[in-house]
């Protein structure tokens, strides 16, 4: 109840206060000096469904609680239409068996960073591509199995990224709704062997469990559409995040998507001359 | 506009067209949980090949032989009762279904056998002084001779405890070790203990995991090696008692001390459990264990079905009911005579 409250008044705020700052004194300061920042922080609730078959043949279906920690900085970089993005997302998640027998507990850090070029077609529109070297650690344990009673996962990829958003007013309200697509196009991930168990991989190493990862065997995307309401100090955003992360490798399947509701602010920095 | 929103709206179907499905589309129905269970053991259990060729079943007239016994309006003690019978045909103690009615098993593997072991009698030999070390219970019996007894590979050795033991019985004039009725536990254990055994590197088996759903995918196999141990090692004659109820992870170490110099195993064959169990489920919900990853002894024999003494030998009952274990007696007199190397 104190939940929707909170929201109530957030957006009442949203309709009552004009937006006087957005995208101020664009024109005064290049961008390549102002190298204006967002940095935003969202929180998540969804549901997911996780499939291991290392680990049970079953899906499991639940929740997912996550952070998404992001920044986005233009550069000099081309005349100043290149873009530098840094995302760090964790998720915890609590899923079920179809016959509410058994239980995976899971965890994921994954972290993000490269470069998008940007362009303008329309005023208000920008469109953007590039591409985002990763890093993705996370583990998956079931709570009933014997030998085979988690599932670690890690993966490095180099994604391609597209992106698009728009500005725009509503009612004088400033708003800004983007959409982002990033997909892991090559890399390499660890994938036990089909009956392969974490004891004997404990004798032998991990060397033989790295193979190469691609969409032909990895396909994955992360697609986030957000909604940008601009106040005063901060800017609110809404989002959806569906992150879909799936392998089929040594006749083992994996996959976890998760379709998630994000909430959080946006801080907008720049650099200022000295008067 | 209208161009970008195509391409993206494109994305977006191809990631939710693109997720992945379970492996089983079977239904939580008594002919699609049998299903789900056959097609499991069918890819996953690798002692099918072997099994077929021992046991003269075909796992592929299995699944027919058991649908029929199916019924659509059975109950679930029903069901449990006909997927037990099935998985009871593989002969094997690592293949159980759980469930909240009960465990299915086939405890074939020692209930079929004599059990070889009074544990009234073992305490008796141990007395009431005897020396406690995490698992391990030892004493040194009146003709000089260490008596030490490891219940279960579940109960965790500590080195500490092992050096200590080893220390305190290092005058005697040979270990009696006794395992019998031990049913396994942790792999480490097997490796801790049996590296005290041995002043060199020492080749006790291989093992193998699948690497695909066919009966015959296989790794190739990997050797296993036990290294000494950096600490206390014994010298001395050792004499391994074993019976039928040795399983799995004790099963393993006998295949490891089989290899040892100064070792004789004495009693009843093992009674196996070479493959190293995995997990999975029903779509009903019940859990399966089976065997997933076989391991060979050193000369790549199966030993799924137990491990054959140096030395065979049975509870006397005749003796039993004097208060004299002959097992333990003959080991006795095996190390006083020094016939052993």
């Amino acid at each position: 109840m104190k939940t929707f409250r909170t929201i109530q008044c957030l957006l009442f705020l949203l309709c009552i206060i004009p937006s006087s700052l957005y995208a101020q004194q664009d024109d005064v300061v290049p961008v390549a000096e102002r190298r204006p920042t967002a940095r935003a922080l969202l929180f998540g609730i969804g549901r997911t469904r996780q499939l291991d078959t290392y680990l049970s043949p079953m899906d499991y279906t639940g929740l997912q609680v996550s952070f998404l920690a992001s920044s986005e900085r233009m550069t000099h970089l081309l005349d100043s239409r290149v873009s530098f993005q840094s995302s760090f997302f964790g998720a915890f998640t609590s899923t079920d068996n179809p016959a509410n027998t058994a239980n995976y507990l899971g965890g994921r850090l994954d972290y993000h960073a490269g470069w998008h070029y940007n362009y303008s077609p329309l005023k208000g529109l920008n469109l953007k591509g590039g591409a985002l070297l990763g890093a993705d650690v996370g583990f998956l344990y079931n709570s009933r199995n014997g030998n085979n009673p988690a599932q670690g996962r890690f993966s490095l990829d180099v994604s391609l990224s597209a992106g698009v958003d728009y500005k725009m007013q509503i009612r004088r309200l400033p708003l800004r709704i983007a959409y982002q697509a990033d997909l892991p196009m090559i890399g390499m991930m660890f994938s036990p062997e089909f009956g392969e168990s974490y004891y004997e991989i404990s004798q032998t190493g991990i060397g033989h469990d790295i193979i190469c990862a691609h969409p032909g065997n990895a396909f994955s995307v992360r697609q986030l559409v957000t909604l940008d309401f601009c106040l005063p100090r901060t800017t609110l955003r809404m989002g959806y995040l569906c992150d879909a992360r799936q392998s089929y490798a040594r006749h083992l399947k994996y996959s976890d998507v998760s379709h998630s509701f994000m909430l959080g602010f946006v801080r907008h920095f720049q650099f200022m001359k000295r008067l | 506009m209208k161009r970008v929103f195509y391409i993206f709206a494109l994305l977006l179907s191809l990631a939710l067209g693109a997720c992945q499905q379970s492996d089983y589309t079977y239904d939580d129905s008594p002919q699609g949980n049998l299903d789900a269970l056959w097609t499991l053991i069918d890819q996953r259990y690798c002692f099918l090949t072997y099994k077929e060729e021992q046991l003269g079943f075909r796992w592929s007239e299995i699944r027919a032989k058991y649908s029929s016994k199916l019924h659509p309006k059975m109950s679930r003690t029903q069901l449990f009762e006909v997927l037990c019978q099935m998985l009871s045909e593989l002969k094997d103690g690592h293949v159980n279904i759980s469930s909240s009615i009960d465990l299915g098993r086939n405890w074939s593997w020692k209930e079929d056998y004599p059990e070889n072991l009074d544990t009234e009698l073992r305490q008796k030999y141990l007395g009431t002084g005897y020396h406690i070390g995490s698992g391990l219970k030892y004493t040194i019996l009146p003709d000089n001779v260490a008596y030490v007894v490891y219940e279960s590979f579940s109960d965790a050795i500590g080195e500490g405890n092992l050096s200590d033991m080893l220390n305190l019985l290092s005058l005697t004039n040979g270990m009696i070790l006794d395992i019998r009725g031990n049913g396994g536990g942790a792999l480490t254990n097997v490796e801790i203990l049996s590296k005290r055994f041995t002043n060199e590197k020492i080749l006790v088996g291989y093992t193998s995991h699948k690497t695909g759903t066919g009966h015959d995918d296989f790794s190739e196999p990997r050797a296993e090696y036990i290294e000494p141990s950096n600490s206390i090692r014994w010298q001395k004659p050792v004499v391994l008692l074993a019976n039928r109820s040795c399983y799995s992870a004790a099963n393993t170490f006998v295949r490891n001390m089989k290899e040892m110099p100064h070792v004789t195993i004495l009693g009843d064959c093992t009674g196996g459990g070479s493959g190293l169990p995995f997990s999975s489920e029903l779509p009903i919900g019940w859990s399966v264990r089976f065997s997933a990853s076989p391991s060979f002894d050193a000369r790549m024999q199966q030993i799924e079905f137990g491990i054959e003494p140096d030395i065979p030998f049975s509870l006397d009952e005749l003796l039993a009911s004097q208060g004299k274990d002959s097992m333990i007696e003959e080991a006795r007199r095996l190390i006083s005579e020094g016939k052993l190397n």
